[in-house]
This record gives structure tokens, C-alpha cells and sequence, in this order.
């Protein structure tokens, strides 16, 4: 009895006592990241973390700015909504950062926002696409991966030689996915296609055997899936099973194609990739020599070739951050804020400069990233046929 | 009808690993009486233990499955005897949360080990899809079907035909009197909890290969268990066999006839009203062993 | 504890935010207490009324949408919206003790679970009235007349308040009839109802009380974070309560509130401690660890060492049928 009081108050002082762990020194500069570390996307969330440590490392090797070094304090938003804002929370207050990048998911983006009105900390957004989040008067954000709209504005192009006459949706049950079944549906409404079936799945799905089969009924010819590349391959195995034989097209950047191909195989031949990065070949990419630098350093480091596709985000938020600190000259909240408006910089993605957006005198910061079509054959990643046929 | 076919033969897939995993738990949960939540934990570590086997030790596919079922026995005895056994005597809440924190750990401790990218286990069938009528399969999944269809017959005969089944059903009815007559209570606890476990890990061997492996695919997998094992009443084998398949033909036609955003929906509905019609389960009537 | 001691606690939550002004602590300090409230009306229905319910985040839920929606989009008040939410889990809690009716143990288990489920899934799908997937951002802080409670100081002596207020509703329940009617219920049904105790009424009394205090929890969440969405119905949020609830000492009335206080702090200060790879693993094992030493809560054992002969606490067995 006695000896487990003893475990007990031992618990109890080494919560207290952790607690009570003084801050950090100040001299580095601090950039707060959240991302989900853990849990079912966890996967993402290290991908971006990974792209932020590099941009971390190439700037600290170039002398970090004005001779300071940048210092990443990375918090694990657990895939969820409340403790992205705790985790926002404590990066304010416990920490000091000046700026933060996150949070990955769009609801957590959305939680975490309210944290950066009141305590002034401007927040990039490396990830999430709900339109609302520029939308929605707050000043302090600025977002430089694209909303579901834009993306679909991107695709606008290739519509017509994609053929796309009759359309179907899969897409995860999440504001993503919803998002991009209503910006796509729109945009290809518009160019004249009709549009089938809109079926969803839960986000841990992995039986989609009955959206599939209702969707084989519509006797469509494109399918458009948003979801992770979790999903996307299991979709494609099962639409192969069910003998779905339609083209399949991609949204949102998460496919990771490579990823695909190893794991569906020969049921991802012939998918089309709506991508933000095309790490097979760099050099196609707006910076070139950036883009396969960065493909190098990744490999050096061991990561995985799949999560290049996610990883630059970090990378291009980091360097944006770490930019506007530049042009502001310290490293102090509002300055950072004011600075990121006049940034103009050349990210992975391509080029990263702010436009306002959402309501007038609280305008959010939106870049326009640019969007690229890839596409699966014989087993490897190319541009889409009807690129290449130029 | 083309469509009723093909959703009633996913189901059934589906059901199949269903009712591996409510067995499992229902020996668990009806007949030990601990609220297992690390129950989809035992899942994931059949499929990454399977994974592990193919392709980092190269053995075949059976062999990656039998070393599955190994893992979870192994992992299941020792948390029988080291955490449950000591708790026996208290409340069922008290065991509850000592699984809840075996769930967290293990969850994590996988995420750490594996990191969360999903991992594709290779299987040696073929991919192309057999076709009967309208229906189209895949030949892994009658693989799989036929696997777990073994598996469920083993346990039947393990529980009814064995002296350890013997011992396990006499515990659960009536412990004291099962101890005066030489059951070793303690065994049979153990036994138990490794064999449910067991079953956990081979359905998630065999599931592995189907979708993907990822450390949080247990959750679902536990509360789906929990499921089967209610509807076909606690501890009883045929209750918890008949129910996944129902659940999984369920859920197979509410995703595909109602709203696939409602899915798992019908599930739960379907679960109120079986309580609500027939509160100890759809098969309160047949044998039950504890 | 006695009468000093009650007083200096009394006294130190009162004037918190003067000594304790950080607003990181104060924010764990506030998610403390709202949890507290929660972890509270678990107690209700799991430690005295000896049934587990792991539905409760439903009520919660309930209780935090319906509070979020009638403020952002029919710009009611916070107090009449706070009174609707604890009026619509209520009646969620009423539902759940009618099917109670039928069910003991595990299958009750089972029916709170297919709730939550099933409620989880409406507000994802159910577009128009909740916004799925999006969330309720922007939901308004709390006012009191023309003082906004937007301050973190100003919501934690809303939240401290609410946390009294529930304590004092658990404590006069418990000490009275009904009270003792739950303990009856609880230990022996057969038995209670043999002497003539109505379950039913009791049963549907416990849910409804206890359903309507996480629907306070709920509100006060939803004015707090000024963000609502389907993930409040997460699983993980009934697991956390129930840790709370168990691990503090279930059917205490001091038991949750020690759970609420510690199982809010110590992720928070694994974040402080341990890096991301680590904080959950350990976490897992902590709570190992805690059940295995102190199987019946941390109340009931600093009861039963301090004073000299334990106090009855929670008999071990809670007849599952």
C-alpha cells in the first residue's frame, strides 16, 4: 500500500516538475510547425516535417538569416481540431514563436485560427484547401498551397483533351473532399460535361466495393477520386476487381504516384495525377535546379521517393517563412506579417507571392501555386499523353 | 440484380473477417469479461508481423499468416499474466482502462516502429479478377474467404472437441466448481486470452494483403468486433460467426442502396434494433458456453 | 479533507488567474475544468449508477453543436443557447435511458456506442444543418450583459462556476435518495427492486441529469475553442473521459475532477517533456502503469492511505448480465 503512494506522488511530482521546465534561450530564431504527427495521416504530417527540416537545414548551412540560426519547434496536432489549437497555444505562449506553419488539415487549420487573432502570430498554410479559410477575414493567414477552386481552374485546360463527357465523384467524407467534388463539379459542368454519381467514403474506409459498384451502374467514362493515396490505391484495386474500366482522375495532390504503382500496380495504369510537385522530373519544374536539388537531398536523407509529392510543402512554407523574417528584418510577429505580403520568392512549387483574398480591411494572404498533370504509364510516371503528343 | 449479387459476394468477403474477429472477442469479452479495446491492436500486429514475415524474411504466404497467429498468442498470454491476471479481482472498468492504455501503447509503439506510411503486404495469386455471371472477384479474397472459413471450423473444434475447449467452457459457467475439479483457472485464463488474440492477429494476416497496413487500422476493427460480438451474444461461437457475415452483408447493401457517406450507419442501426427487439443477442436461445 | 483544507482550496481557485497569469496554464487550467464538468456526469451514470455508457461524447457533442449553431446562425444569446444545449442532451439523455430499459452491461454499452455513432455520422453528412466536415468556425465568446467574456481570466471563472455548479448537483444527488437508490441500483439490481426501488425512473434520471451536465461541458467547449466540428464525436473523446473517470476513482465525487486535472496536464506536459515520436507512446504506458498501482482510482487510494481504516469504496464488481 504504502509503496504505491510512493508511485503515485512520483507520478504526480514528475508531471509538475515537467511542467515547470523553463523556455528556451532566444537567440535562434524560432518558427513553430504543426502537423499530425500521429494517427491516421501521420504519414503527410511527417512528409511536410521532413521538406521543413531540410528548407531548416539548407538556410542554417547558408548562415541562417542575418547570421541567426533557425530553430524548428515541431508539435504533433494528433489529427485533431482541438489540439492543433492547444498545440498553436502553446507555441505562442510557452515558446514565443513569431510565425508558425500548419496545420495540415483544413479543420485544423480552422481551429488553430482563432489562437492567431488573439495573440497577433501570422500562420502559413502549407496543405489545406477549404476555401473558406481565406474567406473568412482573418489577417493573419496566409496560404500558399491551392484552394480546392483553383485547383480546379487548373485542370480547366485539359479538359477537353482528357475527354471528359460524363463524370463520376469518390471522394473521402472530409471538407477535402467535399470541397473538391464541388469546385470540380462545377468547373466541369461548365465546360459541358454531366455529372453522375457523387459517393463518399468514411477517411478509414477500405472496403469501397459499393460506391464502386453503383459507380460502375452511371456508365460514365472519368472518374474523379479525392482522397489519400491509402485510399487511392485501394480504390483502384477494387475498381480493377469490379472491372470499372474508366479513366480515373486524381485531385488534391496526394496520389503519390509512385506510391501507386507499387502498390496497385498494374490497376493504376493509365491514371491521371492532379500534382503540385513532379519529383520524376524535376527539371520541368518553374526552378529547376531547386527542384532537383531538393529531390536530392531527400534521397540522401533516406526518405521515402513517395512522400515527395507532400514534402515540398514543407520545404516551400519554411523558406517563405523564413524569407518574410528576412525582409522584416526581426523576428517579431506583426513585422513578419506586414513582410510576408512582399514577399516574392521562387519555392519547389514554383513562384510564391500573396494576393489578398476574403473579405475587404482582413484580407488572408493566398499564393497561386502552380498545377501540374502527370500520368501512369507502362509502370512509371510521364506527362499525360495528350501533353506529350505536342 | 446484377448489382444485388455483386454487393451480397463483398459482403460476404467482408463478413468472413468479421466474424474471425468477433469470435475472437467474443471469448474475450463474453466468456473473461474485459472490455478489450486493444482487441484491433492484436489486428494490426497480425498484419505487420505477416508483413515483416513477406517481406523482410521472405517466407511464403501460409507461413507469414501462421507467424501472425504465433505473434498474437504470444503477445496475448503474456498480457494475460502479467496485466489481467493481477487486476482479476477488480472492477471490469479497472481491466477496461488497463486495455485502453495497452491500445494507446500499442498503436504508438507500431507508429514509431513502422511511421505511418501504409505498407502493401505481397501475396503470390494472381490479380486478374474471376468472373461468375455478373459477379467479379478476386482470387485473393476467395483465398482469404476460404482461410477464415478454416480458421472459424478450427476454433469450433477447438472449443467443443478439445480438453482445453472443455476446460475453458467449464471456467466460464461455474469457475469454483471448475477449480475443485482440477482446472488449472489460471491456464485457462491465459489460454483464452491468447487464443482470442490469436484469431485477432490471423485476421488481420489475412486482411493485410487485401487493403493496406497502417497503425491505425485496428480502431475500426475493435469496435466492428464489439459489434459482431453483441449482436450474436456474448461468448457464443455461432452468434459471433452468423453476425459478422450479417453485418458485413449489411453494411455491403446500405453503402450500396441507401448513402455510402451513411455506411457504417446501417451497422449501428441495424445493432439498436436487434437490442431493441432481442436484447441478449440474435441467438440468446442456442448453446451458449459461458 | 477538512474544513482548512477546503477553505485554501476554495481560496486558491478563486484568485487563480492572479497568481497563475499565464495564458498557456490558464488554458490547460480552463480544458481542466470543462472536462471536469465532463468527466463529473460520466461519473453520474458509470460510477454511481454502476452503467457504462461509452456514448458520451454524444451528449457532449450535442451539447456543443447545438449551443454553436443557435449562436452563429440564429445569433441568439449565449445564456438561452446555453440552456438549449443542456435542454437538447438532456433529451438525448432521456432517450438513452428509455433503451436502458431493456439493456444491462455490455449490451448498454453497445446501444451508447451505435448512438454516438450513428449522431457522429449526421453531422457529417448532414451538410445544411452543421456544415459536415467544415465545422462551425467563428462560434462568439460568451457575454454577461454588456461585459464579453472573451478574456481567458473571464471564462475560467465562467468555467469555475460551471464546475461548482455541476459538483453541487453530484454531491446533493448522491447524499439524498436518489443517491442512495443508484447504490442500490449499482450493486444489486435484483435486489433493489425486490425492496422496491423503481430502476427505470432511476436509471432514466441518471442519464438525463448526467447527459445534460455534458451537454454544459459542451457548450462551454464550443464557446471556449470558437471552432465545433464532427470531431468532438471522436471516439477518443469518451476514451478520455472515461480514463478520467476510472483512473481518478470512479463513484467519488472528488475522483473525476483529480482525473479531469491530471489527464489534461499530462499530455500537455509530455508536450513539454518529450518530443512528438515519444508523447503518446508514453502516455499509453503511464496509464499501464497508473491502473496497475492504483486499480481503483487515485482518490479511492489516498483515501484508503491516509486514513488509517479505508473508507468503503466501490466494491470491484459491477454485475454484468
Amino acid at each position: 500500500m504504502g509503496k504505491r503512494s510512493i508511485v503515485l506522488v512520483a507520478l504526480v511530482l514528475g508531471a509538475l516538475a515537467a511542467l515547470t521546465v523553463p523556455g528556451e534561450s532566444q537567440a535562434p530564431l524560432k518558427i513553430g510547425v504543426i502537423q499530425p504527427l500521429s494517427g491516421p495521416v501521420a504519414a503527410s504530417g511527417n512528409y511536410i516535417r521532413m521538406g521543413a527540416e531540410i528548407a531548416r537545414d539548407w538556410i542554417n548551412a547558408r548562415g541562417g538569416i542575418a547570421g541567426r540560426k533557425v530553430d524548428l519547434l515541431i508539435e504533433d496536432n494528433k489529427s485533431d481540431p482541438k489540439e492543433a489549437a492547444s498545440a498553436a497555444e502553446k507555441l505562442i505562449v510557452r515558446d514565443k514563436v513569431p510565425v508558425i506553419m500548419g496545420a495540415w488539415g483544413s479543420s485544423m487549420t480552422l481551429a488553430a485560427m482563432p489562437k492567431l487573432e488573439e495573440y497577433g502570430v501570422p500562420m502559413v498554410v502549407e496543405t489545406s484547401s477549404a476555401a473558406s479559410i481565406t474567406k473568412r477575414g482573418n489577417p493573419w493567414i496566409f496560404r500558399i498551397s491551392p484552394p480546392s477552386e483553383m485547383e480546379a481552374l487548373g485542370l480547366e485546360q485539359y479538359v477537353d483533351k482528357l475527354g471528359v463527357k460524363r463524370v463520376d465523384f469518390l471522394a473521402v467524407n472530409t471538407d477535402w473532399g467535399r470541397g473538391a467534388i464541388s469546385a470540380f463539379g462545377d468547373m466541369l459542368q461548365k465546360k459541358g460535361a454531366a455529372v453522375g454519381a457523387k459517393e463518399f467514403m468514411d477517411q478509414s474506409a477500405t472496403d469501397m466495393n459499393a460506391q464502386l459498384t453503383k459507380i460502375k451502374a452511371t456508365g460514365g467514362d472519368t472518374l474523379f477520386l479525392t482522397t489519400a493515396v491509402e485510399q487511392i490505391t485501394l480504390v483502384m484495386k477494387q475498381a480493377q476487381e469490379q472491372r470499372l474500366g474508366r479513366k480515373i482522375v486524381t485531385t488534391g495532390g496526394s496520389s503519390s504516384p509512385t506510391q501507386l504503382i507499387k502498390q496497385a500496380g498494374a490497376a493504376a495504369e493509365g491514371s491521371y495525377h492532379i500534382v503540385f510537385f513532379m519529383p520524376w522530373f524535376p527539371e520541368a519544374m518553374p526552378d529547376g535546379k531547386l527542384a532537383k536539388a531538393f529531390v536530392d537531398e531527400w534521397a540522401k536523407r533516406g526518405h521515402p521517393f513517395e512522400g515527395l509529392t507532400e514534402g515540398f510543402r514543407g520545404h516551400d512554407g519554411i523558406a517563405t517563412i523564413a524569407e518574410a523574417i528576412k525582409v522584416a528584418g526581426k523576428d517579431e510577429a506583426a513585422a513578419i506579417r506586414d513582410a510576408l505580403w512582399k514577399v516574392s520568392l521562387m519555392g519547389v512549387n514554383g513562384p510564391i507571392k500573396f494576393e489578398k483574398d476574403g473579405p475587404a480591411g482582413k484580407e488572408s494572404g493566398q499564393s497561386k501555386p502552380s498545377i501540374f498533370v502527370v500520368q501512369i504509364r507502362d509502370g512509371k510516371v510521364a506527362l499525360p499523353d495528350f501533353l506529350a503528343k505536342k | 440484380m446484377d448489382q444485388l449479387l455483386q454487393h451480397l459476394v463483398n459482403g460476404l468477403v467482408l463478413g468472413g473477417t468479421y466474424a474471425l474477429l468477433g469470435i475472437g472477442l467474443t471469448l474475450i469479452f463474453g466468456l473473461m469479461n474485459v472490455v478489450n479495446f486493444a482487441h484491433g491492436e492484436f489486428y494490426t500486429l497480425g498484419a505487420y508481423v505477416a508483413f515483416a514475415a513477406l517481406t523482410l524474411a521472405g517466407v511464403n504466404f501460409i507461413v507469414g499468416i501462421l507467424a501472425a497467429i504465433v505473434a498474437g498468442a504470444a503477445l496475448g498470454w503474456l498480457c494475460e499474466v502479467t496485466l489481467l491476471r493481477p487486476l482479476r479481482s477488480e472492477s471490469i472498468d479497472t481491466t477496461m482502462l488497463v486495455m485502453i492504455g495497452v491500445w494507446i501503447a500499442m498503436q504508438n509503439g507500431e507508429l514509431l516502429v513502422w511511421g505511418g506510411v501504409a505498407k502493401s503486404i505481397p501475396h503470390p495469386f494472381p490479380t486478374a479478377p474471376l468472373v461468375m455471371g455478373p459477379v467479379a472477384i478476386a482470387p485473393l479474397r476467395v483465398i482469404v474467404l476460404i482461410l477464415a472459413v478454416g480458421l472459424i471450423a478450427s476454433s469450433w473444434l477447438l472449443i467443443h472437441q478439445t480438453k482445453l475447449g472443455r476446460a475453458m467452457r467449464a471456467t466460464f459457467q461455474d469457475r469454483d466448481t471448475a477449480a475443485l475439479m482440477g482446472v488449472s483457472i489460471g491456464r485457462v485464463h491465459a489460454a483464452t486470452f491468447a487464443f482470442g488474440s490469436a484469431l485477432a492477429s490471423a485476421a488481420g494476416a489475412l486482411l493485410g494483403p487485401v487493403f493496406l497496413v497502417y497503425p491505425s487500422m485496428g480502431d475500426l476493427a475493435s469496435l466492428k468486433a464489439f459489434s459482431v460480438v453483441i449482436l450474436g451474444g456474448l461468448g457464443n461461437l455461432t452468434g459471433a460467426t452468423v453476425g459478422g457475415l450479417l453485418l458485413g452483408i449489411a453494411e455491403e447493401l446500405g453503402a450500396g442502396y441507401i448513402s455510402s457517406g451513411y455506411r457504417d450507419a446501417v451497422g449501428f442501426v441495424i445493432i439498436i434494433m436487434v437490442l431493441l427487439l432481442r436484447p441478449s443477442g440474435l441467438f440468446a436461445r442456442q448453446e451458449r458456453i459461458g | 479533507m477538512t474544513a482548512l483544507g477546503r477553505g485554501l482550496l476554495a481560496a486558491a481557485m478563486v484568485t487563480l488567474p492572479f497568481w497563475l497569469a499565464d495564458p498557456y496554464y490558464l488554458h490547460v487550467v480552463i480544458m481542466a475544468g470543462i472536462f471536469g464538468v465532463l468527466a463529473l456526469s460520466l461519473n453520474l451514470l458509470l460510477g454511481y449508477a454502476g452503467q457504462l455508457s461509452l456514448g458520451h461524447a454524444a451528449f457532449f457533442g450535442i451539447g456543443a453543436y447545438t449551443s454553436a449553431l443557435l449562436t452563429l446562425k440564429r445569433e441568439w444569446s449565449f445564456w438561452p443557447a446555453l440552456a438549449a444545449a443542456i435542454a437538447l442532451a438532456a433529451a438525448a439523455g432521456w432517450i438513452i435511458g428509455r433503451l436502458a430499459l431493456k439493456l444491462r452491461g455490455a449490451y448498454f454499452v453497445l446501444v451508447t456506442i451505435s448512438f454516438a455513432g450513428v449522431i457522429s455520422l449526421v453531422s457529417v453528412n448532414w451538410i445544411e444543418l452543421t456544415n459536415g466536415p467544415l465545422g462551425l468556425p467563428g462560434v462568439p465568446a460568451p457575454d454577461l450583459g454588456p461585459w464579453s467574456l472573451r478574456t481567458k481570466a473571464a471564462f475560467y471563472y465562467l468555467v469555475l462556476a460551471a464546475v461548482a455548479l455541476s459538483y453541487a448537483v453530484c454531491r446533493r444527488l448522491v447524499c439524498s435518495r436518489i443517491g442512495r437508490a443508484f447504490v442500490a441500483l449499482r450493486e444489486n439490481e435484483p435486489l433493489a427492486e425486490s425492496i422496491g426501488v423503481d430502476v427505470t425512473h432511476y436509471l432514466v434520471l441518471a442519464a438525463v441529469v448526467s447527459a445534460a451536465m455534458a451537454g454544459l461541458g459542451g457548450s462551454l467547449y464550443a464557446h471556449y475553442t470558437r471552432f465545433v466540428s464532427p470531431e468532438v464525436f471522436l471516439f477518443t473523446y469518451t476514451v478520455t473521459m472515461v480514463i478520467m473517470v476510472v483512473a481518478g476513482g470512479k463513484g467519488t465525487l472528488a475522483g473525476p475532477l483529480v482525473g479531469a486535472v491530471l489527464f489534461t496536464a499530462l499530455p500537455e506536459a509530455l508536450r513539454l517533456a518529450a518530443s512528438w515520436q515519444w508523447q503518446m507512446l508514453a502516455f499509453g504506458l503511464l496509464l499501464v502503469l497508473l491502473v496497475f498501482f492504483l486499480p481503483r482510482g487515485i482518490v479511492p487510494q489516498i483515501v484508503a492511505s491516509f486514513s488509517g481504516h479505508p473508507r468503503s469504496a466501490p466494491t470491484s464488481r459491477t454485475p454484468l448480465q
